[in-house]
């Protein structure tokens, strides 16, 4: 049977790793490099790195962290922020990124996502969508980080996405994020329902019975974990202990 | 023992490279396909489009290399995730397209009620012969892929992962020629003791 993946998620801006509430307020958390071959050796199933500033900034990530971040550990890297077009995930790619993580660029202009399908394969290709309640209780995606508002049913850009080639799906609730409070589980049971690709959920984990509840109420395929291992005492193996315990089938660290 | 790896610029092959490093392995990449003699061991990796990787070796000129060494030279070959994909006779990956044909059977998309394709992350493997396997103790892997082989004779199945009600093919082995779906390379320590395994079993 396919296990539950427990992911750390690494925002990162340029090579240090960062950690905010919300998408903003941040604070410098350490080394990515470090922090990823601790989580290797911990039994992290992957590791998602995203560069918040990439997109603001006209950039993509730094593909020397990659390279050095895979010469170091031996599990899957996505990599995403950033990425305008093919020629920048090739630099990816040949960095050592086993999958891109596409946002801003692929909600703005979804041909691209075709494009890297076509290119790299679907199961290479994961797009992230940071969305947000409206007043009137409907998910909105965002783009920029958070700080630009996309007028789209989330519904029909994520069938749109897939249809042309996205293989899985991180989906932020923004609201969530950084704040330890616990997943918003019914959007993830939701676009469960919805879609047929894989999907990581985002935002909100900051307890063991956190992770629980998620994959008790949604079938989500993995968890992104980000403030509660790098600002609070967990690490992945009394995670997986614990998970392990509540019958949710995570691999054996 | 010298490990070459085929440096056909599809996918990523550094990942494979480091994880034969990891034990001191002599291992290269092989960018000349004249070259190929000089190792025990070839590794075709990648991931990607079966149809661009068939162009890319065709026009690299590994083609006919890699035919001779498997099947004249009866070198040891190690395909991975794609790389074993081509060890088929062919696959319906945008049209139809023709591989090396070194094992009987096709390569289809994978298809099944309320089945989630790609599949992605850790799945069990189930072997029938423990020689690669040695030490492994998870036997869980890292597979990332959305079609999978459908072997034709039984007896060149080495592994199998269940996924949904589909029982995939994910090992496969015929004489000198050894292909896995999933990624050694990417899935920690039992990835590493099952390559070291087919470097010390196969070559």
């Amino acid at each position: 049977m396919i296990s539950k993946r427990i992911i750390p998620l690494f925002l990162l801006s340029g090579l240090r790793l960062v950690k905010g509430s919300q998408f903003t307020s941040r604070i410098d958390v350490g080394d990515p490099l470090s922090q990823a071959m601790i989580y290797d050796a911990q039994g992290a199933d992957e590791i998602i790195c995203v560069d918040i500033d990439a997109a603001d900034e006209g950039r993509t990530i730094v593909p020397e962290l990659i390279e050095k971040m895979i010469t170091e550990c031996r599990l899957p890297v996505a990599a995403g922020g950033g990425i305008r077009n093919v020629k920048d995930a090739h630099r990816c790619f040949a960095a050592g990124a086993d999958k891109i993580v596409v946002n801003t660029h692929g909600v703005l202009n979804p041909a691209l996502v075709g494009e890297l399908a076509k290119e790299f394969g679907t199961q290479s290709v994961v797009v992230s969508l940071d969305v947000k309640k409206d007043p009137g209780g409907e998910y909105r995606p965002y783009v920029f980080s958070g700080k630009q508002r996309v007028e789209a049913d989330l519904d029909v850009l994520l069938k749109q996405l897939i249809g042309l080639g996205a293989g899985e799906i991180i989906l932020t609730a923004i609201d969530r994020e950084g704040r330890l409070k616990g997943f918003d589980v019914e959007l993830y049971h939701w676009a469960r329902s919805r879609i047929d690709v894989p999907l990581i959920a985002s935002g909100g984990a900051g307890s063991y019975d956190d992770l629980a509840a998620l994959f008790h109420q949604s079938d989500c395929d993995g968890a992104a974990v980000g403030t509660m291992l790098f600002l609070r005492d967990y690490d992945i193996v009394r995670i997986k202990a614990y998970l392990t315990g509540k019958k949710v089938a995570v691999r054996d660290a | 023992m010298k490990i070459g790896i085929v440096n056909y610029s599809i996918g990523n092959v550094g990942s494979v490279h480091r994880a034969f490093d990891f034990y001191g392995y002599d291992v290269s990449l092989v960018s000349d396909p004249k070259d190929l003699d000089r190792f025990d061991l070839i590794v075709l990796a990648g991931v990607g489009n079966f149809p661009v990787a068939v162009d890319r070796l065709k026009t690299l000129h590994f083609w006919d290399a890699l035919n001779e060494a498997a099947l004249i030279k009866k070198k040891a070959i190690l395909g991975i995730c794609l790389g074993m994909q081509l060890f088929g006779e062919g696959s319906e990956e945008d049209g139809e397209t023709q591989g090396f044909g070194w094992i009987k059977g096709r390569v289809e998309k994978m298809k099944g009620e309320g089945l989630r394709v790609p599949h992605m992350g850790w799945n069990q493997v189930s072997v029938s012969d423990e020689s690669f396997f040695r030490g492994v103790r998870a036997r869980s892997f890292y597979f990332m892929h959305s079609y999978r082989f459908v072997p034709q004779e039984k007896g060149d199945v080495l592994v199998t992962t269940l996924y949904g009600d589909l029982t995939i093919a994910s090992g496969l082995r015929k004489e000198n020629i050894l292909g896995v779906q999933f990624h050694p390379e990417k899935s920690q320590g039992d990835g590493l003791r099952f390559l070291k395994n087919v470097v010390e079993g196969l070559a």
